[in-house]
This record gives structure tokens, sequence and C-alpha cells, in this order.
């Protein structure tokens, strides 16, 4: 058979409309798993046993079992609990989840990579602890693991493709269709693969970019 | 008649879900590193065009979605080049296409991790590039790279859970049976979720054994 991907070329709007999905469900669960993750990192590097007893057990839990287990858990359980929500919905909040357990261990490593002498001047300079950590620790943890958290955030686009299982037509569902109308798996999955290949790589260079803009002024130290 | 109440031969079911998923990691685990070394072991002979060309590939592996992977492997593949592909084949070249280019960038790393001033200092004693890369640098790299490789495969062993989405009968796809069948997606999921869980932590248990087996040599042994 020959290779030809000018049959992709009538189909072009519907895979946009499906990576717009995908882009839609991404940017919501970055969202949802930056909040997530730094409230979960903030519980483990608490002083309270308890708080940091529950948060590790979350990460714990969310790392070790696959994202398709936890995602048919929340599609398939939700209902039996009486909440209804749709497959976007339900794929955002599961992305979420596991989301955010991975993107509170970068978080965690960036608060503890902070040098306690900074911490100390923020005390001796009569700072509450509440303020130390919202205006000192934080935004210096944050900011050193931009990094870090790109590549989960790359991780997090790979990993939505999963969400076509539970019905919802993102990339890679939208795909799926033009697939079985043309019959041309092989040229629709190859023009996938690079697509989120070049998605990804663009993802990567624009964190490198954010990541020494907001440590222009301490270049030495992080690059 | 419905077969809606759970029976004890559903606890068979699952242990042969189990068995699959954990047979097909082992064996794509196995095949995977043996590939990756062999790319890293090209790079390190800066074999011309085919390095370039490893690179690109892992790069491309690395940074698309392992279930776009699977449905280039199992509905394109076929139909472009008139083949037959079983389901466990296909999940068998995915997967383990996928662990060799992450096993090829850890081993990339583990090598570089060697200083220039040992291979040098082995040269000039007369070792060959391959005596070298045996004696002097395998044994280091192996024990560098056994953390980051632990993590590699329990990340691995989530990713099996997909091949459930082309048809074979692991334990993602025997949950799912469980769910249509009895509709009582807690029990069933959590139960799934538990034997994942379960055998990531053996996995990570079993990886932090042989590292410190492989690192007894640099122990502090006391005075």
């Amino acid at each position: 058979m020959r290779f030809d991907l000018s049959i992709l070329l009538p189909h072009l709007g519907f895979l946009l409309e499906g990576a717009v999905l995908t882009a839609q469900a991404c940017a919501l669960a970055l969202l949802g798993s930056f909040v997530l993750g730094a409230l979960v990192a903030t519980a483990i590097t608490s002083a309270s046993a308890v708080l940091r007893r529950l948060a590790a057990a979350y990460v714990d839990v969310f790392r070790n079992i696959p994202f398709l287990v936890q995602l048919f858990f929340f599609y398939y359980g939700l209902p039996e609990l009486g909440i209804y929500l749709d497959a976007f919905a339900t794929g955002v909040l599961a992305l979420s989840i596991a989301g955010g357990a991975f993107s509170s261990d970068v978080i965690r490593a960036g608060i503890l990579a902070i040098e306690p002498g900074i911490i100390e001047a923020a005390q001796v300079s009569g700072l509450s602890r509440a303020k130390t950590f919202t205006k000192i620790v934080l935004p210096i943890a944050l900011r050193t693991s931009v990094r870090p958290l790109g590549s989960v955030f790359i991780n997090l686009i790979l990993t939505s493709s999963i969400l076509s299982t539970i019905t919802l037509n993102e990339l890679t569902g939208s795909a799926k269709i033009v697939a079985s109308d043309t019959f041309r798996p092989f040229e629709v999955y190859f023009v996938l693969l690079v697509a989120y290949a070049v998605l990804t790589w663009a993802v990567s260079i624009g964190i490198g970019l954010l990541h020494r803009r907001l440590n222009r002024d301490m270049m030495e130290q992080v690059s | 008649m419905r077969y809606a109440e759970f029976t004890w031969f559903d606890l068979v079911l699952l242990a042969q879900g189990l068995g699959v998923t954990l047979g097909l990691f082992l064996a794509t685990s196995l095949i995977g590193l043996l590939v990756g070394s062999a790319w890293a072991v090209i790079r390190f002979y800066r074999v011309p065009v085919l390095t370039q060309v490893v690179t690109f590939l892992a790069e491309l592996l690395k940074n698309s979605p392992v279930l776009v992977q699977l449905f280039l492997i199992f509905f394109g593949v076929p139909a472009f080049f008139r083949i037959n592909l079983t389901p466990v084949d296909a999940a068998l070249i995915t997967l383990s296409g996928n662990t060799a280019a992450f096993v090829y960038v850890i081993a990339v790393s583990a090598i570089e991790s060697i200083g220039r001033d040992q291979v040098e200092a082995a040269r000039v004693f007369g070792l060959s590039r391959w005596q070298v890369l045996r004696h002097v640098i395998a044994p280091q790299a192996l024990a560098f790279s056994i953390g980051p490789l632990t993590g590699l495969l329990v990340n691995q062993l989530q990713v099996t859970s997909l091949i459930s989405v082309i048809g074979v009968l692991d334990l993602a796809k025997i949950g799912n049976i469980l769910n249509l069948r009895t509709l009582k997606p807690f029990i069933v999921w959590t139960a799934v979720g538990l034997l994942y869980y379960l055998a990531a932590k053996a996995i990570a248990y079993l990886g932090a054994r042989a590292e410190r087996r492989l690192r007894a040599h640099s122990a502090w042994k006391g005075l």
C-alpha cells in the first residue's frame, strides 16, 4: 500500500476539534493538579504528623495504581454515589488527582531544597509562620520547580490520550474515528504520533524559556 | 439468566489477569532492557548514522502516548504491511519499544556519569574499548542506574494496563469484564487497583534490595 497523507486533508478540521478538546482538558487538569499538588506538598512538609501521613498515603496510592484503573474507578464509581459527571468532567477530575500526586512530589522537593538560612531570616524578621510560608517558601519553591513541573505537565498531555477510553473524543478519540472512516489507520496514527511528539517538544521548549525568565536573577544557581 | 453476583471463580479470573499482566511485564521489561542497552552501546561506540537514528527513535517513543503507539502497531501496521498481528504480539512490540526508549536514556546518563579519567586510565593500560565497557563502565553504570530503572519498571507496570484497550486479557481487562457483569464498580476497581498496587510495591522492594547489593562495595564498613 502507498503511504499517502493527502487522505487526511478532509478530516483535518475534525482532528483539530479533538486537539482543542485535549488542550482544554489538559489546561484544566494542569490547574487542578497544580493546586492539589501545592496543597499536598504543603501538607507533606507540615509539622502535623496526621497531615503528613494522609498526604503521603494519597501520593503513594495514586502513583502506584495505573491511570486507566483510576479513570474507570471514577467513571463507573461516581454515578453509584449519586454524582453524575460527564466524560469530560470525570476525565479532568481523574487527570487532576493523578497529576496532583506527581506534582506534589516535585513541589515538595522544591520546598525541601530551600536553605534553612532563608527561613531563619524570615523568622528573625518577625514574620508569622503563615506569612513565611506563603510569601517566602512557596514563591521560591515554585520558581525552582518550574522545569520538573513541566515534565509532569508533558506527562499529563500524554496521559490525556487515555481519556479516549471513556468515550471522550479528544485528539486520540477523534483520530480513532477518522481511522475507521478512512480505513487508513497507519497514516492516521503515524501523523498522530508525530503530532503528539511535536506538541510535547514545543511545550518543553516553552517551559525551558519560562524557567529561565522566572529565575533570571539567580541564573548561575539553577541553570 | 445473568450472573450478577460475585462467584469464587472471579478470583481465578483475577489471578489469571494478574498472571498475564506480570508475564507481559517481565517479557517486555527484559526485551526492553536488552534493546535499550544495545542502543546505548551503539551510542558509546559513536556508530555513524545509527546513533542519530536511535536517538531520534528514542525521542519519538518517549514523547508520544503509549496508547497511540499501541494503535499504530495493532491497527496501522497490519493494514499497511498486510501482515497479521495478535493483540499479544502488538502489546509485546509496543511495550518493549517503549521500555527500550527509557532504558536508553537511563543507560546513556549512567555511562556519562563515569569520569573520563577512568576511561583514559583504562585505555592507557591497554584495554580495548570493549574491555573498558565490560570491566570498567558496565559494573559502575549498573549500580548508578538501578535506582532510576526501578522507578521506570514501576511505571512500566502501570503502562501495561493500556494493552487492555486492544483486547489483551490482562488485569485491567478482567476488571472491565467483572465490572460490566456485576455492576459493582467500587469493589471491582478497588480489588484491581489493590493488585496493581501490591505488584508495584513488590517491584520497588526488589529494586531497593538489588540496589543495596550492587552498592555494597562502596558502603560504609566502619573503622
